[in-house]
């Protein structure tokens, strides 16, 4: 594998982590798992976790060529990625109350609300898309999303010890810092867009 | 450079004085206890955000292939927002006057407020060029003592201006700080323009 390459690993794994938020939904898991028993949880959050991961690659695999058939340009799929990662940082760093994370429903989770849209939220699955779209490789974003997913994992195994020793006051800065990173990542990629604009064009 | 004067300029680029009216307005909700302890503590978050760039800044950065054009478009973007919200702030107090305000916590006060993109910038730039990390780390700590001590003072200011005061002021600074955002976001675009056609 080349440095580059490598790189783009990194970024792209860096990228999938920040969206899926696992430190940002530590208190939504915590929340919704709070009733069952301890066997119980690892299972429903093993499952949750493993349609998340399903999810995500197939929209992967459909992301390989929906924009091709849809003659979209490789700038716009640029531009674009920027945009919605844009969004998400402005979502982590100044929350709402109409954000899915603020109104939990009861009982235990099943796809809704854990994997899909927690985990597995529609920026997830865009972002999933114009990725697998502009990366040569076929095999580079779903190892980027099996590597970000696994660490999405092992944060939600240790969510409990990572609140006490954190508190909540530690997670909300971690979790900003996640925002503020996400929204330096989008406008890098944003410019990336425009640079490409440019020299096509000129 | 010696010791004080890279204090000197850390504190001029951090700005203090000049945002110590917008933190008052973004913290005026709250007691006054309260507002002298959230401002503490913004201040040493602000701190701690400025010796991370000092030491691991750069491989930040790198390892995210991100580009210092991007660190000003953000922080400007974000202010950005911040700026808005201010300016169109007066609709909550009519509807839910006696709502509490969600605590700002690490956004936006530490950063990009006090620890902005010019100033990890210039402490990156800075730790590039001087060969002694000591001496910087030094220079942020020094520059830090009047910065918290002008941070924590801002809370007094309310005493002066009072609540009322205070809730006009909050759409003026909203102003400044909308067009102080501004300038970062054209900085930012002129060093990408530089990037793309040079």
């Amino acid at each position: 594998m080349t440095t580059n390459e490598s790189t783009t690993l990194f970024t792209l794994t860096v990228i999938f982590f920040f969206i899926m938020d696992p430190v940002g939904n530590i208190a939504s898991y915590l929340s919704l798992v709070q009733g069952l028993d301890k066997k119980r949880r690892y299972l429903v959050l093993l499952r949750e976790m493993l349609i998340a991961l399903v999810t995500t690659l197939l929209f992967c695999f459909l992301g390989e060529f929906i924009f091709k058939f849809l003659e979209i340009s490789e700038v716009t799929v640029r531009v674009s990625i920027g945009v919605i990662l844009f969004l998400v940082a402005v979502k982590i760093l100044f929350p709402n109350k109409d954000s899915p994370r603020a109104n939990l429903p009861k009982g235990e989770p099943f796809i809704v609300p854990l994997a899909i849209p927690l985990v597995a939220g529609p920026s997830l699955l865009a972002t999933v898309m114009l990725y697998a779209d502009l990366e040569p490789s076929l095999w580079l974003v779903p190892e980027a999303i099996f590597i970000a997913w696994l660490a999405s994992f092992a944060v939600f195994l240790a969510a409990p010890f990572l609140q006490r020793y954190l508190g909540n006051n530690g997670l909300l800065a971690l979790e900003k810092l996640t925002g503020i990173i996400l929204a330096l990542i989008a406008v890098q990629k944003f410019a990336e867009g425009l640079h490409r604009f440019f020299t096509a064009n000129s | 450079m010696s010791v004080f004067t890279i204090a000197l300029t850390l504190f001029i680029i951090a700005n203090p004085i000049g945002v110590t009216p917008v933190i008052v307005s973004l913290i005026k909700d709250f007691d006054f206890k309260r507002q002298r302890f959230i401002a503490f503590r913004e201040a040493m978050l602000a701190l701690f955000l400025a010796l991370f760039f000092q030491y691991f800044g750069e491989v930040f950065l790198n390892a995210l292939q991100i580009k210092p054009f991007a660190v000003t478009i953000t922080g400007g973007l974000l202010l950005f927002a911040v700026a808005l919200s201010m300016i169109f702030s007066f609709h909550e107090s009519t509807e839910e006057a006696k709502q509490v305000k969600q605590e700002p916590f690490f956004v936006p006060i530490a950063t990009p407020i006090i620890s902005g993109p010019g100033l990890l910038a210039t402490i990156m730039i800075l730790s590039q060029r001087e060969n002694n990390n000591f001496k910087l780390t030094m220079a942020i700590l020094l520059a830090w003592i009047p910065v918290t001590a002008v941070m924590t003072f801002a809370p007094y200011l309310q005493k002066i201006f009072g609540k009322r005061g205070l809730a006009g002021m909050e759409q003026l600074m909203g102003m400044i700080l909308a067009l102080l955002s501004m300038e970062l976001v054209v900085k930012g675009t002129a060093m990408l323009y530089h990037a793309i056609y040079t």
